[in-house]
């Protein structure tokens, strides 16, 4: 079974649909790329995955969401997010915090680790992952936000490492970043699915194409087309599809 | 234990501190709302029945404060004290205040509105009894002087229109309606002020830039074309700023002072948070009934105004 | 003469700032923010030039001894301070927590149509006439906490704590529920302001909501910081419902809040009547005016200090 499986999801935001019954498998230990247009719905399938929808009142879900076979909405919230972490579009570090408790903040909370010595292991493993260890060692006390937008976005990214999660929710991790970090994250993603899997919004084809190993095309909620990346990029079935990863369709 | 149920456990403590934590939390917000009840309901009860016992609404809100040994008696002359120094202090409150507003909202960039409006955060909720005694002090210093150089001459020259000019227009006592007015005023001026100045700060740059355009002159784009932007929350401070001036006792002590009678109001003034204050205190029955009462009718009128404004903003 | 030119040119002042608002615009608003400026330096100059005899004659004794008493024309304000520093920390100690829960109740625990009419509730204890607590506090409050207190003091330590309705603790809980929505307004503004995408962040880490609010709370720190000094200013300037319920004692110095006191606003509403027939007791009130006018001073900028710092 796949790692994770949605069966005919639908979303609404009040009166207005934004996913319109999607069905879709998730392999584990590999990059699936979601690809669309604006206002597609990948946020939000993103977003139905960790349960962060639920802080939206006026949102509605239907269907069902599986990981590992166990139906999420079942599931104990707070166990689901120690699973399942996610890095966000806009870097959101709690600011007023130093880095050392960004990145600690998740582990705390859960009870993951146990005594300081564990503690101060766990986060600088995450923060040596994410590629930040080095810059920001000397200052682990500094508050968060006063780093740089490339170094926030790798402290989120060491934060959501932490945890150790089974699945890596990325919502367009580098739309905002300059060439060289987005090298570094994609860089890193690379090295991760050896581990975990990852789901990544993206909207910007050449990035699905460069790093992913499936990918699915969504549009206006619905998915157009999905497989194996290389197929849907050289063999796409759909017009549409092959409109988008050439570029044409926005 | 395996990791799993260690794991569960953990979790369902967190839980149970979840509910706890947040429960504590809706008590404590629930606690500072519940007096509220309390009050309204101990005014009118107590009230309604005073007001009842001592002649009943009509007559209440007319005659005159009993004296400790009366059976009936009203609130007129304080309904009416506190209808003119309200009306005066708010007109004066909004007339100052809201050019203020403008001032320290708009001109941001300049040292002295920064001053200014540190002067008028610092005022908005000083203890108001200073404000009384403040224009008691300026009241006594240019009391002799002001009769006899200026409202003495002045009141000879209006007498021929009738007697009851000297109500409002003459000599002042040491404790006057006006004086009381003043510090009511003063009071209210930093109220409306900082909300005129967040309601212009608030305007967005595209609205404010299209205002500049179109207006040719500032004094136009000001206060004519962004009027209608920050009206209603101007309006709104307008009237619960009333509504806070009608209710002050302190800074009416030594300004207004208080009156059993109707009275000129050039001295000293009847006002109804002043019978409240005065009455409660007494050993009398029927003066302790007639305080609710006038709580009664004070609170109604704040009701009123608090709710309208609501409804309005 | 000097009031007299005050007075008389205060008409014209305010006409001529209104007519420059048509004429020269920015010179008229000038005008405005001067009026306030002025009347603050005003103010305090006033109440030194009134408190000058007491302290001419017995320097800031009158600052540092406790005891009133008229016929000796011998006072001094250290009670009625001691008192305004007891009532006004019961009162911080009690509204701080009801309004942080205020805080978290309306914007975490609240369904959204509920939130609009709670808060209004809030707001609307903001603009309750300070004398209907005082009559409240006289004749429901105070009786019930001597009850209440005496039966938890007597079971605790035997005996009746309470003597009186009325005394510092009577003043300090009424205080409480009155200075509660102004410090509750601030930190519920502030609250209200944490950006969603912090918010997410928070939840995504596997946060409980009690867990989130705490974390909430520690970032809007300095708006309960500025709600803390408004209130604090809130309390120590309360007059007639603290007056009310205090318990008038003006000469006797007492650090017991179950003990009736007294605080430098309620001795001033409380004994200014009899001020005049007196030649000290009128600028020594005035003294406390000043020390009044003073701690407002400095505890409203403070406050406002706090959240403006915040806010950038």
């Amino acid at each position: 079974m796949a790692k994770v499986e949605f069966k005919d999801l639908r979303v609404s935001f009040g009166a207005l649909p934004v996913i319109t019954g999607v069905n879709l498998s998730i392999p584990d230990r590999s990059i699936t790329a979601l690809m669309g247009p604006s206002g597609s719905g990948k946020s939000t399938i993103l977003r139905v995955l960790n349960r962060l929808i639920e802080l939206y009142p006026e949102a509605r879900v239907s269907g069902e969401v599986y990981l590992d076979g166990q139906n999420i909405f079942d599931m104990n919230v707070l166990e689901l997010r120690r699973k399942v972490q996610m890095i966000f579009q806009i870097p959101n570090p709690i600011p007023n915090l130093s880095i050392f408790e960004n990145v600690a903040l998740g582990l705390k909370l859960n009870r993951l680790v146990r005594g300081r010595g564990e503690l101060f292991e766990r986060v600088k493993s995450a923060l040596e992952r994410a590629q930040l260890w080095d810059e920001v060692k000397d200052r682990l006390s500094a508050p968060a936000g006063k780093l740089s937008g490339g170094q926030q976005q790798r402290l989120c990214v060491a934060r959501a490492l932490a945890f150790e999660p089974e699945v890596l929710l990325a919502d367009e991790p580098t739309a905002n970043l300059d060439p060289e970090n987005t090298a570094k994250v994609e860089a890193l993603f690379l090295e991760l699915k050896k581990e975990m899997t990852i789901v990544l919004v993206t909207h910007y084809p050449p990035q699905a194409a460069r790093i992913s190993d499936y990918a699915a095309f969504l549009y206006k909620g619905q998915i157009v087309e999905w497989g194996p990346t290389k197929d849907v990029f050289t063999k796409p079935t759909h017009e549409l599809t092959e409109k988008y990863v050439t570029g044409r369709l926005y | 234990m395996t990791a799993e149920r260690k794991a569960e456990d953990i979790t369902a403590v967190r839980m149970v501190i979840n509910w706890l934590g947040l429960g504590l939390f809706a008590l404590l917000g629930v606690a500072a709302v519940v007096p509220l009840f309390f009050i309204i309901g101990d005014v009118y009860i107590k009230g309604i029945d005073a007001i009842n016992s001592l002649g009943g609404l009509r007559h209440f809100l007319i005659e005159l404060p009993p004296t400790p040994y009366d059976e009936s008696g009203g609130i007129g002359p304080m309904l009416v004290g506190t209808l003119y120094m309200t009306a005066l202090g708010a007109l004066l409150g909004i007339a100052v205040g809201f050019p203020l507003g403008v001032y320290i909202g708009e001109m941001r960039k300049e040292k002295f509105a920064n001053v200014a409006r540190a002067g008028v955060n610092v005022l908005v909720e000083f203890p108001t009894i200073v404000i009384g005694l403040f224009v008691y002090a300026v009241m006594s210093l240019a009391k002799e002087d002001l009769n006899q150089y200026l409202l003495g001459p002045l009141s000879n020259a209006i007498s021929p229109l009738g007697e009851w000019i000297t109500w409002f227009i003459g000599p002042l006592d040491g404790f006057n309606a006006y004086a009381g007015a003043a510090a009511l005023a003063l009071i209210m001026i930093p109220y409306v002020a900082l909300i005129t100045a967040s309601a212009y700060a608030s305007i967005e740059q595209p609205l404010r830039e299209a205002a500049y355009a179109t207006a040719g002159r500032e004094f136009n784009a000001l206060f004519v074309v962004l009027r209608k932007a920050v009206s209603r929350a101007v309006l709104t401070a307008a009237l619960l700023g009333t509504a806070k001036i009608a209710g002050e006792t302190a800074p009416l002590l030594f300004t207004a002072l208080g009156n059993l009678y109707y009275a000129p109001f050039t001295g000293p003034t009847a006002a109804v948070p002043l019978w409240v204050w005065y009455a409660a205190q007494t050993p009398y029955e029927v003066q302790i009934a007639s305080a609710y009462g006038a709580a009664a009718v004070l609170l109604t009128i704040i009701l009123i105004i608090f709710i309208v404004a609501r409804i309005r903003g | 003469m000097l009031g007299f030119l005050l007075v008389v040119l205060l008409i014209p002042y305010l006409i001529a700032a209104y007519g420059l608002l048509f004429v020269k615009l920015r010179w008229g608003l000038r005008l405005f923010g001067a009026f306030i400026v002025a009347t603050i330096a005003l103010l305090t100059a006033m109440f030194l030039v009134e408190a000058y005899p007491i302290i001419a004659r017995d320097g800031i004794a009158v600052f540092l001894e406790a005891r009133w008493d008229p016929v000796r024309e011998s006072y001094g304000v250290l009670q009625a301070l001691v008192g305004t520093v007891l009532t006004s920390a019961v009162a911080m100690a009690l509204a701080m927590p009801m309004a942080i829960g205020v805080a978290v109740t309306i914007n975490e625990i609240l369904p959204a149509r509920l939130r609009g009419i709670f808060g209004s509730l809030v707001d609307l204890t903001a603009t309750m006439p300070t004398v209907i607590f005082g009559l409240w506090g006289l004749f429901v409050l105070g009786p019930f906490l001597k009850d209440a207190v005496n039966s938890v003091s007597k079971s605790l330590v035997g005996d009746e704590v309470m003597t009186s309705p009325y005394t510092l603790f009577t003043a300090g809980v009424l205080l409480a529920i009155m200075i509660t929505p102004y410090a509750a307004a601030v930190i519920r503004e502030g609250y209200a302001l944490v950006p969603k995408p912090v918010e997410e962040a928070i939840y995504a880490v596997g946060a409980t909501k009690f867990e989130a609010a705490l974390i909430k709370l520690r970032y809007v720190r300095n708006y309960i910081l500025g709600g803390f000094f408004l209130a604090l200013g809130r309390a120590m300037g309360e007059t007639v419902a603290v007056a009310m319920v205090v318990g008038g004692n003006f000469s006797r110095f007492t650090t017991n809040i179950f003990e009736s006191g007294i605080t430098i606003s309620s001795l001033i509403a409380l004994q200014f009547p009899n001020a005049a027939a007196y030649q000290y007791m009128v600028p020594a009130l005035f003294a406390g005016a000043l020390l009044l006018t003073l701690f407002g001073l400095a505890i409203n900028a403070v406050a406002i200090y706090i959240i403006q710092r915040g806010q950038i």
